[in-house]
């Protein structure tokens, strides 16, 4: 056991390593992301204070609340950007049998896809994201105990892996049907309008739709509840509220997701070409 | 020992039959008509440990698909598949492990990664100790002549020194079975001759097993002790190379230049197959008569000003086959 665990871990390092370094041969399309990224994300934040403005609130959130789940959306949005881009374009690699070299290697298939690719553009997020939150937390006083900073750090991965879930299942839904490319911008929507707005907004059968079937209100909705201390309105019988359920959602879906992507793998893949 | 055995392997596939033009389309999505088509109907076939095979047959008789069910890529319909003693199916990791796959048609390696990272990265891939990656590198290194181009990008790399880049790709982990489907395919004569000293060499430094389809017959001559030819996904011929193509091709050829025209000859011993003006090109079995007794035999009729005699061919061979 941990043999391997060394062993995949040496070749995730190097992997990265010649990931990021082939991603910096192409600089020149990192520079236009630079200034799309930053304009998106900012213009996003300034119209919820622009409305945020003339109606004081939203559903009793303070702006500070709001950019505090705004940058944190961000973030995992950026690390799934940066980690797990490939998510997107399963579609790509069944039809051009990009599975036959993986398959050929004495190693976890649905591993070496994970680790092949390092997408710079990821930081771009994560800027602007930083600079958002840390303008929630110092409007709503969040206190930086290490409790808290160690709630964070687990939200957010558990964030990531939650969105790559995501990804993974709608995407490998191309072993199938050759195409599933269509799920990439609903996905991207979705995710825009459940984690980058709080979903008190939303209407409740809404909110339980995309908590219980799709896990997005895991994302940053229920663990900023339970980070700031604000009810979501949702009754449950245990407290949903707890930014603890986001890293274990997002663990079991990230296993879910790997399942049902080995599955179609074992069962559909058919290569290409000759 | 047998380290590959193929029993009754069958692939089939299900391909949508669409119907033409704008009408078609329509009629296409509420209903679709699935035709079966089977690939490979049913490959049987053992290699042992050390034999250089190749597989040859006409485009779309089933090779790859063959190769990539061997290599764990797809899996068979039906029959079984052992390599080294077990099912590349549901022993993925361990039979990939040994093997060493060269798929000329598709780059193995990282488009754009050095060459050399690419190697790194499958040392790391395949657990090569330290010791033996430097030993193994310096060997592929010299064989394959990549001292050149290894600190080079992959994408920027000629054909052939690509292809001189897979192989060592595909060898830097010591595999004892190598498959290679079309290594030498748009290759200069140099180069191929390189990959051919280098797969000779691997057998008989190391005992890889290898298995070679090409449509390159010079390369088929050149390395391969044994002919599995499949055709319309079947296996049609298995045997010593040589076997096949005598028996494939059981004649010599003649060819004559005479001093005059002439449209027949009459000796028993030989057949026109073609004549142009005062060249004809005649065919004989060497079984019955030697060259010397034909020509002499062809002598008394018409006066020869030039000739020579073709060994048999293993084009005529396999295109009697492929044409069965």
């Amino acid at each position: 056991m941990w043999e391997s665990i060394k062993h995949y871990f040496s070749v995730f390092a190097f992997s990265a390593k010649l990931a990021l370094q082939s991603e910096l041969e192409y600089s020149s399309y990192l520079v236009c992301w630079l200034f799309m990224i930053p304009i998106q994300i900012f213009s996003g934040i300034y119209v919820l204070k622009v409305i945020m403005e003339r109606i004081g609130t939203l559903n009793g959130w303070t702006f500070g609340q709001v950019a505090f789940l705004y940058g944190l959306g961000v973030f995992s949005h950026g690390f799934q950007d940066m980690f797990f881009i490939q998510t997107r374009h399963i579609e790509y690699y069944v039809i051009q049998g990009e599975f036959d070299r993986m398959l050929l290697r004495p190693m976890g298939v649905f591993f070496q896809f994970c680790i092949g690719t390092v997408n710079l553009c990821g930081i771009f997020d994560l800027v602007p994201g930083a600079i958002i939150f840390w303008y929630g937390c110092k409007e709503v006083g969040f206190r930086w105990t290490a409790e808290n900073a160690f709630l964070i750090i687990v939200v957010i991965i558990g964030a990531t892996l939650i969105q790559a879930a995501i990804y993974t299942i709608t995407g490998s839904i191309a072993f199938w049907t050759k195409k599933s490319s269509v799920f990439v911008g609903v996905n991207l929507e979705l995710f825009d309008k459940t984690t980058q707005w709080p979903m008190v907004i939303y209407p409740k059968w809404f909110i339980r739709f995309f908590s219980f079937l799709i896990p997005m209100g895991f994302v940053s909705f229920y663990p900023v509840c339970g980070l700031l201390g604000i009810s979501s309105g949702i009754d449950m019988p245990i407290p949903i509220d707890l930014a603890i359920w986001t890293p274990l959602v997002g663990i079991i879906w990230f296993i879910g997701g790997k399942t049902f992507f080995n599955r179609g793998l074992r069962k559909k893949y058919e290569s290409a070409g000759s | 020992m047998e380290q590959i055995v193929l029993d009754h392997v069958v692939k089939e596939y299900w391909v949508t039959k669409k119907k033409k033009g704008l009408r078609g389309a329509l009629i296409n999505l509420i209903h679709n008509e699935k035709v079966k088509v089977e690939a490979v109907k049913g490959i049987s076939y053992t290699i042992t440990k050390g034999e250089i095979v190749g597989y040859i047959g006409p485009n779309g008789a089933g090779k790859s698909t063959t190769i990539k069910m061997m290599s764990g890529i797809m899996t068979p319909t039906s029959g079984q598949i052992y390599i080294n003693g077990m099912s590349p199916h549901d022993n993925r990791k361990k039979v990939v492990k040994d093997l060493g796959v060269v798929f000329g048609q598709r780059t193995q390696l990282y488009w754009d990664l050095r060459l050399g990272e690419s190697f790194e990265l499958l040392k790391r891939i395949y657990k090569v100790g330290d010791e033996q990656y430097e030993s193994a590198l310096k060997e592929l290194t010299d064989v394959l002549d990549l001292a050149g181009f290894i600190d080079i990008p992959v994408r920027q790399l000629s054909l052939g020194q690509r292809m001189r880049g897979e192989l060592a790709a595909a060898m830097i982990h010591s595999p004892d079975i190598l498959f290679l489907d079309e290594p030498t395919i748009g290759l200069d004569i140099d180069v191929k001759h390189a990959i051919r000293n280098f797969i000779l060499e691997i057998n008989k430094r190391k005992d890889v097993t290898v298995i070679l389809t090409s449509h390159d017959l010079d390369d088929v001559m050149k390395l391969c002790n044994r002919l599995i030819v499949i055709n319309k996904g079947q296996v049609v011929e298995d045997g010593p190379l040589e076997d096949i193509v005598t028996r494939m091709a059981n004649y010599r050829m003649i060819n004559l230049e005479l001093a005059d025209p002439v449209t027949e000859i009459h000796s028993p011993m030989v057949e026109i197959v073609k004549a142009e003006g005062r060249k004809i090109w005649c065919k004989f079995d060497h079984h019955l008569y030697t060259a010397a007794e034909v020509i002499a035999d062809i002598g008394k009729e018409v006066s020869i000003v030039d000739l020579s005699v073709k060994e048999p061919n293993i084009e005529d061979a396999v295109a009697n086959i492929y044409h069965c």
